[in-house]
C-alpha cells in the first residue's frame, strides 16, 4: 500500500483542522497555513516524482480503508492526476503566501485559512479519486469553500455575487447527482475503472449503452458549469469580483480546471469505452453518430469553447476594472483549453488525440500560472492603491518597476509571447486547430482555427488596454501615494520566474503533459491499474446471473443492485487493517 | 409545548445515542445521531427560548455585549465541532500510523462483560463519534447564531 498517493489529501485535511484550531492565535494560524501549503506542495512533488518523473516511475492506486476496488473508494494517481496536482499545488502555494501579506489580518482570522485548505482538499480529492460518486463529493467540498469565499466580505455586491454563484451551482450539483445516479442504474458500478471495463463489453453485463450518452451529457453540463464555459459563464464575473483576490486566483487558476479535468478523465478514460453502434435517440429515430459518447462530446464542447472564446474576449475588452477584466478573460481562456479537448474528442487517430489532450493540459497549466500571477498582482495593486479601476490607476510602471515587470510577464504569457509558458500553450492549441483544418479542409473545420485567432487578437487588445491604462502614463494620486509591499513583489517576481522557467525549459513540461495525455487515453492501463476484477470474482454467482439475464434483455438491473449489496456484505469486515491490497 | 419537550427530549437523546453506538453494523451512525441530538436541542430552544441553556440548565447569566458568535455557548459548540473534526481525522490517521490504509477499521469482541455478556468494540466508533460531534457542533452553532439574529 503506497501511502504517498493519499499524502496530499491528508496534508490538506490536517491543515484544515490545524488552522481551525489555531483561530485564537492569528500569527501562528497564518504560519501554519503557509507551512501547510508548503508541505502540500512537497507531497505533490514527491507524488509526481514517484508517478511520472523518477526512472522507475509508475502510476499507483490506493484503496482507502482497505476495501477492494469496485466497492471501496479507490484513489488513482496516474500522470494526469499528478499533472493537475502540480498545477494546483503551485498556484495554491503562491495564493496563500500572497493572501497572508495582502489580506486584512482580521479578515484572515475569520476562517480564511481553513477555507483555503478546504478548497485545496476538494480539488485534491477530485483529481485523485477513481470513483464517480466520490468525485461528486469532492466537487461539493470544493464548492462549499468557494461559496464562502465569494460571500467573504459580506457586502451587498458580494452577497449578490455569491447568490449568482450559489444557485446555478446547486442546480448543477443536483443535475450531476441525477446523472451519476442514472449511470449507476445503467452500468451497475460507480468505480470509474470498473465502469470503463463494463462499458467496453456491455453485452456481458447486460448494459443498455444508449442512455449513457444522455446521462454523460448531464454530467458534462455540470462540468461545463464549474469550468465557466458558455452558456454557463454568467456566474463568473460577479463571483471573481466578490471573492478576495488571492482566492479568486485559486478559483480562476485551479477550480475551473477541475471541470476540465473531469471532462477529460470521464470522457476519454471512461465513457470512450462505450460502443454505440446502431443506437438511436429515443423518440426521434435519429441515429447517434459516431462510436461513443466521445463523438457526441466533440461538437457540443466545440460550440461551447468557440462561444466562450468570443464571449470572454469581447467581454474583457470593455471592462473598467482590472479584476473584472481578468474574470472575463478567464472565460475566454477556458474556451482555449476546451477547444483542443473538443478537437481531441473528434480526432481520427490516437496520436492526434494525444497531441490535442496534451495541448489542452499545457494550456491549462499556462493559464493557471499566468492568470494566478495576474490576479495576485492585482491583489497587490489593490492593497497598495486601494483601487483596481483602470481610470484611477496609471504610471504603476514608474512607481514599482518590479511589480509591473511581474504583471507584464503574466500578460505576455497570456498573449503568448516566447519564451514564456503561454507561447507553447497557444502554439500547441493552434497546431491542433490547424491540423484539424488540414485533415478536413471544409469551412466548418476552419471555425476552431478562426475562433482561436480572434481570441488571440482580443487577448492582445485587452491586455494592451490594461497595460496602457494601469502601468503607463502619468501617476494618479492613488498610485503616487501607494506603498508597495516588497515581500509581495518578491513573491510575484518568483512566480513570474516560474512562468519564464516553464517556457525556457519547456521540454520536461511537455513530456509530463504528454505522459498525462497518454494516461488519460490509455483505458486498458487505467483498468489494469485499478483492477476491479478481484472484487467481481468474489461475486462470481451474482455476476454470472447478471450476464445471463443481460443477454435476454435489459432486465438485469435489480440483480446488479443485489450484486453490489452482496459485495458490501461480503467485504463488511476487512480484516485488521493492512490486508487490503 | 414545554410539556411535550420535557417528555420527548430525553427519548430523542436516548435514540440518538443508540443510533450512534450501533451505527457501524446497523442503520444509524454518527451523522444521523448528531442530527437527532441537534433536533433535541432545537426543540428545547423552541420551547424554552434561546437563553434557557444558560439560565435554566447551567444556572448562570447570559453573556451580553460581545457578538453572538463569541458567546460562551456558541464558543462551546464551535469547540465541539473542532473536537469532532480532530477525532474523525485522527481516527483515520491512526490507521495510517499503524501501517494500514487511511480510515481502515478493525473490531474486537470483548467477552464476559456483566449484563451484556459480550460487547463488540469497533474502531469505527471513534470515527462515528467524531462525525457526531462535528454534526452536533455545526448544527447547534448555526441554530443559535441564526436564532439569535
Amino acid at each position: 500500500m503506497n501511502q504517498i498517493v493519499i499524502a496530499p489529501l491528508l496534508v490538506a485535511v490536517v491543515a484544515v483542522v490545524a488552522t481551525l484550531a489555531l483561530g485564537r492565535r492569528p500569527a501562528l494560524q497564518r504560519a501554519t497555513s503557509v507551512a501547510g501549503a508548503i508541505v502540500y506542495a512537497a507531497s505533490v512533488a514527491l507524488l509526481a516524482w514517484r508517478v511520472v518523473l523518477a526512472p522507475d516511475a509508475g502510476p499507483a492506486t490506493y484503496q482507502s480503508g482497505g476495501w477492494p476496488a469496485p466497492f471501496g473508494i479507490t484513489l488513482v494517481a496516474d500522470a494526469l492526476s499528478a499533472f493537475m496536482l502540480v498545477l494546483a499545488a503551485t498556484v495554491g502555494l503562491w495564493s496563500v503566501a500572497v493572501a497572508v501579506r495582502v489580506l486584512d489580518r482580521e479578515n484572515q482570522r475569520v476562517f480564511y485559512h481553513p477555507l483555503f485548505h478546504c478548497m485545496l482538499l476538494g480539488v485534491t480529492g477530485a483529481f485523485l479519486t477513481g470513483d464517480l460518486f466520490n468525485l461528486f463529493v469532492w466537487f461539493e467540498v470544493m464548492l462549499m469553500a468557494s461559496y464562502v469565499f465569494v460571500a467573504f466580505y459580506g457586502g451587498a455586491k458580494h452577497t449578490a455575487g455569491a447568490f449568482r454563484y450559489l444557485v446555478p451551482n446547486v442546480v448543477g450539483s443536483a443535475v450531476m447527482l441525477l446523472g451519476i445516479g442514472g449511470l449507476y442504474a445503467t452500468v451497475g458500478t460507480l468505480n470509474m475503472a470498473d465502469m470503463a471495463r463494463r462499458l467496453a463489453d456491455p453485452a456481458a453485463y447486460g448494459i443498455d449503452v444508449a442512455p449513457v450518452v444522455g446521462l454523460s451529457a448531464f454530467v458534462l453540463a455540470t462540468f461545463a458549469l464549474k469550468a465557466g464555459l458558455v452558456p454557463f459563464q454568467f456566474w463568473v464575473p460577479s463571483a471573481y469580483r466578490a471573492a478576495p483576490l488571492p482566492a479568486a486566483a485559486m478559483l480562476a487558476g485551479v477550480t475551473k480546471k477541475v471541470g476540465i479535468y473531469a471532462v477529460i478523465r470521464l470522457y476519454f478514460t471512461v465513457f470512450a469505452a462505450a460502443g454505440l453502434d446502431g443506437a438511436t435517440l429515443p423518440g426521434t429515430g435519429v441515429g447517434i453518430t459516431g462510436d461513443s459518447p466521445l463523438a457526441f462530446l466533440g461538437p457540443v464542447l466545440l460550440a461551447m469553447a468557440v462561444a466562450s472564446i468570443a464571449v470572454g474576449g469581447v467581454g474583457a475588452v470593455g471592462r473598467e476594472t482590472v479584476d473584472e477584466l481578468l474574470a472575463y478573460s478567464s472565460i475566454g481562456q477556458v474556451g482555449f483549453i476546451a477547444l483542443p479537448v473538443a478537437l481531441a474528442a473528434s480526432a481520427p487517430s490516437g496520436a492526434v488525440r494525444r497531441a490535442a489532450v496534451a495541448a489542452a493540459l499545457v494550456y491549462a497549466l499556462h493559464h493557471a500560472l499566468a492568470k494566478g500571477l495576474l490576479f495576485l498582482s492585482t491583489a497587490t495593486v489593490r492593497g497598495a492603491t486601494g483601487t483596481t479601476r483602470l481610470s484611477e490607476l496609471g504610471g504603476l510602471g514608474q512607481r514599482s518597476p518590479v511589480l509591473s515587470a511581474a504583471f507584464l510577464v503574466g500578460s505576455l504569457s497570456l498573449v503568448g509571447i516566447p519564451p514564456l509558458a503561454g507561447f507553447f500553450g497557444k502554439f500547441l492549441v493552434f497546431e491542433v486547430a490547424a491540423r484539424h483544418f488540414a485533415t478536413v479542409p471544409t469551412a466548418a473545420a476552419a471555425v476552431p482555427l478562426a475562433a482561436a485567432l480572434v481570441g488571440a487578437v482580443l487577448t492582445i487588445v485587452y491586455i494592451t488596454r490594461t497595460w496602457i491604462g494601469g502601468f503607463w502614463g502619468t501617476q494618479t494620486p492613488q498610485v503616487g501615494q501607494a506603498t508597495v509591499d516588497p515581500v509581495q513583489v518578491g513573491l510575484l517576481a518568483a512566480l513570474a520566474a516560474v512562468i519564464l522557467a516553464a517556457g525556457v525549459a519547456f521540454d520536461p513540461v511537455y513530456r509530463f503533459a504528454t505522459a498525462a495525455a497518454e494516461a488519460a487515453l490509455d483505458r486498458g492501463a487505467y483498468v489494469d491499474l485499478v483492477d476491479p476484477a478481484p472484487g467481481t470474482t468474489l461475486l462470481a454467482a451474482g455476476t454470472g446471473a447478471g450476464g445471463a439475464l443481460g443477454s435476454s434483455g435489459g432486465a438485469a438491473r435489480p440483480d446488479r443492485a443485489g450484486e453490489r449489496g452482496a459485495g458490501t456484505e461480503n467485504g463488511n469486515r476487512p480484516a485488521d487493517g493492512g490486508e487490503g491490497t | 409545548m414545554q410539556t411535550t419537550a420535557r417528555v420527548v427530549v430525553p427519548i430523542i437523546v436516548l435514540v440518538s445515542v443508540s443510533l450512534l453506538l450501533q451505527g457501524h453494523n446497523h442503520p444509524g451512525g454518527g451523522f444521523i445521531a448528531g442530527v437527532l441530538t441537534a433536533v433535541a436541542f432545537a426543540l428545547l430552544y423552541a420551547a424554552y427560548g434561546l437563553d434557557y441553556l444558560d439560565i435554566g440548565v447551567l444556572n448562570r447569566d447570559v453573556e451580553s455585549g460581545s457578538g453572538i458568535f463569541e458567546q460562551r455557548t456558541v464558543r462551546a459548540y464551535r469547540r465541539t465541532f473542532l473536537l469532532g473534526l480532530v477525532l474523525a481525522v485522527g481516527s483515520g490517521l491512526a490507521a495510517v500510523a499503524l501501517g494500514a490504509p487511511f480510515l481502515a477499521q478493525t473490531y474486537r469482541i470483548v467477552e464476559s462483560v456483566p449484563i451484556y455478556h459480550e460487547i463488540e468494540l469497533a474502531s469505527a466508533l471513534a470515527f462515528d463519534l467524531g462525525v457526531y460531534f462535528v454534526v452536533v457542533g455545526a448544527l447547534l452553532t448555526v441554530i443559535s447564531v441564526v436564532g439569535g439574529e
